[in-house]
């Protein structure tokens, strides 16, 4: 008896298998979503992923756009640019597919960009673009979250309104934090702040910053630093408060827009008190203004979260609600039949589109959506989320 | 200079570090002197106890105490688990399949974690409030203190064990020579089996310690491993005095090149000292009694 | 739905298995054993011929893709084979070469200019010279120890990686590696990057074939065998395993190379433990010491991550159960005594339960 060759029979089935499952359906609008579905960020872009299928389904339920259904096809990449570039391709493949959203993390975005702007697919990509990016001027994609710009300048107004005059910057080594921690620091000493930023960095993935800040700590006490910047994003936010409270240093601390989620809190526990940042509107969304748009479209939108999910909703639900919202938007101001160059055209035509995060614009040279004027500012107290105003900052 | 000043701060999270992974360690060595095999999986048993903790208390609202026992509990079956699962049907397989096995086994409690627990990492309270002593102008959490009481704590049950109980010398025996253990009826599989016990208590123990300093995800028990397992080779295969020292030279070692070297640098400087070692004095500081006997 | 999510064809795929299954019987045999695997037979032109025309049957682009990893892995398999296979060393580092490689053609084509075809033996070259340089200290070692110690190499390459951003881009990377080219013909499609891929497996395959048969091949074996009856009949035992050290390197740098032109991204993330232990995988599945069984662990196990990437959160688990089931069902490689296995495993509860009877 022959021994078998185990390896053609999978190759087969493979084969087989791949060819019967593109079935083409005639009538949808079809999406493709390339998310990292498992990974560090998979409960986070699981609530996205639940967020554009509560809005999918209740569009749907109206009678879809034009009469045509939304249908969504998620790949997962697994937070590897090899398959976030096989799942760019696949869906560039399939004719029927008009655009693509995702991925959602930073070091992923410049290959799938690549792929869009090769392939001419528009790419709605989740998180911020970075200087590198959009001096490239891709015509094909486009960013919704809040940029490095905004943050920035916003956060230079949250420190002039707190009259703090020198800030030591701590960033984590990937693109967005060191943009963040470059553009604070331009902005910042144009209004005349003195800006600090240490040559030491983290990783994303590291669980302890002590030795770093042990380092800082000699700068902190000599240059008599008023503000401590923990320019990072994830875990390691709350772990640089916790370790810098450890150390016995009392000077307040500022973050980024990353550092609106609740697991931060649980995470960083006392460390968090009385930390400041530049927050999303969603994050303290029933603290915004009486004529804010966001207010009323972000407490419509939990109580539907609340009632499918049973949890509250978060800025990253705020996400997947506005970029379903902006698909509907530009789908219903396309002239004729949508196709991939229709589609993008009049995506980029947006303008003072309403979401749970503010006002998405986009131009031809403006392919980030959200503006200054999105971002709110942030105090942590009592392990809460609390909104805080300075008059003449806003 | 600036750099002498701030050195007993780096030796103080040093010390913290070193303890952490000798507990680590202890547990690598406590199988090696059962049955010589590594477990690659022990660092997913350090995350484990901080995770099943966690959920006791989070989702199933028990006391701090009683979490922390019952977490215990659930690793050490687990250790079973395993030993029944994947090292004992391949009792008679080859070093590199016993070392795949393992490292599966190590990426399926990672992935399982993150499946049952969530993605997101979870922290613990400290164990006393937010104290933080200040000593000479040297800030240290008082949890530090409890994992380095843990850790001595450990060492002696262990030395109490491997030297004054008859489990403990049966255990040694079979692990320096099967054959002789055999012939005096010491049954190998079960003196494997109790090890693994022991040892993913121990690591759920460390997990416990630990957590609180920092925070635990389901990706965090590997990097521990493979640093532990590099402290019990650094201080002498097999020896639990050896595994204390070689943890508290990576710590001190890790936490000291820092204050010189850029900060990303610092697990290279861990896997650098082990090709160090391992090419000076493969037996590790303190010799190894294992180093002669048929496996190797 | 709304959703579509792939997990309609799972019965479909058991049912192929099955058929397929009963196809592979009159398959030809891919291990090769001893004297008579050396000449060519009609089996090696049967895989050739499939190797060249599958890609045509089968126009997906998916599978191409998936094919050209394959290829990728095999290469990288093979290389590996070597080493481990024959001349039974461990190295858990084995992705550091891969990824050594696949920098160096980032580096050389991006920043320097050079053309890919140039890059790509500039890529091997600059892998076994590294592997000169580790494997002299290293390779001293053995069992365990030599596993930790690659283990560890691994682990200092993929630090330096990311903490040298001006060389290699940190942990960014480096983009924009242009596409594979000979003279003026460009492998910019996933079709034209199979062949690529897999002609360079086949010669691969051709020079270990020569390789193995000849007095070094022999001399691995001996070294796998007993280091010291190997020395005791003149054999150089460290210059030798140095040898099948850097032949693997070499191989690995040829395989990264070509994933650098196939990706146009080179990101640290790739080159980590999981994927060293992949590969070793590949190598122990197909059967150490077998020169195509680590090639069709390869391709086996690429597709397997691919398919169980579909079921998302449960694939990494599935992963790590299915790599230990494999261990202990197959620890001398799947091909051999596969259907011999299979049927004593059925058999095995049958003989148990008459065994339980007659005791009674």
């Amino acid at each position: 008896m022959r021994k078998s060759a185990l390896s053609f029979i999978f190759i087969f089935i493979f084969a087989l298998s791949l060819s019967l499952s593109y079935s083409a359906e005639k009538s949808p609008y079809k999406i493709g979503v390339n998310f990292e579905l498992t990974g560090p960020w998979a409960e986070i872009t699981k609530t996205l992923r639940n967020a554009m299928v509560l809005e999918v389904e209740r569009i749907n339920q109206r009678g879809g756009i034009n009469g045509k259904p939304l249908e969504l096809i998620f790949e997962d990449n697994g937070f590897e640019a090899g398959r976030a570039a096989a799942n760019m391709t696949k869906f560039t493949k399939d004719p029927e597919v008009f655009l693509v959203v995702g991925p959602f993390e930073d070091t992923l975005q410049a290959t799938t960009r690549a792929i869009a702007e090769r392939e001419k697919i528009t790419n709605i990509i989740v998180c911020p673009s970075n200087r590198v990016l959009r001096e490239m001027k891709q015509r094909w994609a486009f960013n919704i979250a809040h940029n490095d710009i905004i943050v920035s300048e916003k956060l230079v107004d949250l420190s002039l309104a707190r009259k703090y005059k020198k800030i030591l910057v701590f960033h984590a080594a990937h693109p967005l934090a060191q943009t963040l921690a470059e553009y604070y620091k331009r902005f910042g000493e144009e209004k005349g702040l003195k800006v600090f930023i240490s040559p030491e960095t983290h990783k994303h993935t590291d669980i302890d910053m002590t030795p770093q800040l042990i380092k800082m700590k000699p700068i902190i006490e000599k240059e008599k630093i008023d503000a401590f910047y923990a320019c990072t994003s994830g875990p390691p936010g709350p772990i640089v408060c916790k370790n810098f409270r450890a150390l016995g240093i009392k000077i307040p601390i500022l973050g980024t827009h990353a550092f609106g989620f609740g697991f931060i809190i649980a995470l960083g526990g006392e460390a968090m008190e009385g930390v400041e940042f530049p927050g999303a509107k969603p994050v303290v969304f029933d603290q915004l203004d009486e004529n804010d748009p966001a207010k009323s479209i972000n407490i419509e939108f939990d109580k539907r979260w609340r009632e499918r999910y049973g949890t509250p909703s978060d800025q990253i639900a705020g996400y997947g609600h506005d970029i379903i919202g902006l698909i509907e938007d530009s789908i219903k101001r396309v002239k004729g039949k949508v196709t991939r160059e229709t589609f993008r055209d009049a995506l980029e035509n947006t303008k003072g589109f309403k979401g749970t995060h503010g006002l998405y614009s986009f131009g031809p040279a403006e392919h980030d959506g959200l503006s200054k004027k999105d971002l709110v500012f942030v105090r942590i107290e009592g392990g809460k989320f609390k909104r805080i105003r300075f008059p003449g900052f806003e | 200079m600036e750099l002498l000043h701030i050195i007993p701060q780096f030796l103080i999270s040093g010390l913290t570090f070193g303890a952490i992974y000798s507990l680590v360690a202890l547990g690598f060595v406590t199988i090696a002197r059962a049955s010589q095999i590594i477990n690659f999986a022990q660092g997913e048993f350090v995350m484990l106890g901080g995770m099943v903790t966690f959920f006791f208390i989070k989702n199933v609202h028990l006391p701090y105490l009683l979490s922390a026992f019952l977490a215990i509990g659930v690793v050490i079956c687990l250790g079973f688990l395993l030993h029944l699962l994947v090292i004992y049907p391949l009792r008679k397989a080859s070093l590199p399949i016993l070392l795949l096995a393992t490292l599966g086994a190590s990426l399926f409690l990672s992935s399982s974690s993150a499946l049952f627990f969530g993605t997101l990492p979870k922290a613990l309270p400290p164990f006393s409030g937010k104290d933080l002593l200040e000593i000479g102008g040297v800030s240290l959490s008082a949890q530090s203190l409890f994992v380095l009481i843990a850790t001595f704590f450990v060492l002696f049950l262990l030395y109490i064990l491997s030297h004054y109980t008859h489990l403990g010398k049966a255990m040694e025996a079979s692990s320096t020579d099967p054959l002789g253990a055999d012939l005096c009826g010491i049954s190998r599989h079960l003196m494997t089996f109790l090890a693994f016990g022991v040892c993913s208590g121990i690591g759920a123990l460390a997990g416990i310690f630990i957590t609180p300093l920092f925070y635990v995800s389901y990706h965090s028990g590997t990097l521990i491993g493979l640093k532990g397992f590099i402290s019990a080779v650094i201080g002498g295969w097999g020896k639990y005095g050896g595994a204390i020292l070689g943890g508290f030279i990576l710590g001190v070692a890790e936490s000291l090149s820092i204050a010189f070297i850029p900060a990303g640098y610092k697990d290279g400087v861990a896997f650098l000292i082990l090709l160090l070692i391992l090419y000076f004095r493969p037996k590790g500081i303190l010799g190894s009694p294992f180093m002669d006997s048929r496996r190797w | 739905m709304v959703e579509r999510i792939h997990q309609d064809f799972r019965k479909r795929e058991i049912l192929y298995s099955l058929a397929l299954w009963l196809l592979s019987l009159i398959l030809p045999d891919p291990q090769l054993h001893y004297r008579r695997e050396y000449r060519l037979r009609w089996r090696d032109l049967f895989y050739l011929l499939a190797i060249l025309l599958l890609p045509l049957l089968f126009s997906d682009p998916h599978f191409h893709h998936l094919m050209v990893l394959a290829g990728i892995h095999g290469i990288l398999a093979l290389g590996l084979t070597l080493f481990l296979g024959y001349a039974g060393q461990i190295s858990l580092g084995h992705a550091a070469f891969f990824g050594i490689g696949t920098y160096t053609t980032a580096i050389l084509t991006t920043r320097h200019g050079w053309p890919p075809f140039l890059a790509f033996w500039a890529s091997g070259m600059v892998a076994s010279i590294f592997a000169y340089l580790i494997g002299k200290p290293l390779l001293k070692l053995k069992g365990y120890f030599l596993a930790l110690a690659t283990l560890g190499f691994g682990e200092i390459f993929l630090v330096l990686i990311k903490e040298s951003a001006s060389l290699t881009g940190g942990v960014i990377g480096i983009f924009g590696i242009p596409w594979f080219r000979i003279g003026g013909f460009v492998f910019d499609t996933y079709l034209k990057q199979y062949y690529l891929v897999w002609i360079v497996l086949v010669g691969l395959v051709l020079f270990t074939k020569n390789l193995i048969r000849s007095k070094v091949g022999r001399a691995y074996m001996a070294v796998a065998t007993s280091e010291d009856a190997a020395s005791s009949v003149g054999i150089h035992v460290s210059r030798i395993k140095l040898e099948a050290f850097m032949v693997g390197a070499f191989y690995a740098g040829l395989a990264g190379s070509l994933f650098a032109c196939v990706m146009s991204t080179a990101t640290p993330e790739t080159f980590s433990l999981n994927l060293s232990v992949l590969i070793v995988m590949m190598v122990i599945l197909g059967g150490m010491g077998n020169l195509y069984g680590p090639i069709l662990g390869a391709i086996f196990l690429t597709w397997l991550i691919d398919t169980l990437a579909q079921y998302q959160d449960y694939s990494l688990p599935l992963y790590g159960v299915i790599l230990i089931l494999l261990l202990i069902f197959f620890p001398d490689g799947m091909g051999t005594r596969l259907r011999v296995r299979l049927i004593y495993l059925i058999s095995y509860w049958g003989r148990k339960k008459r065994r339980e009877k007659v005791n009674l």
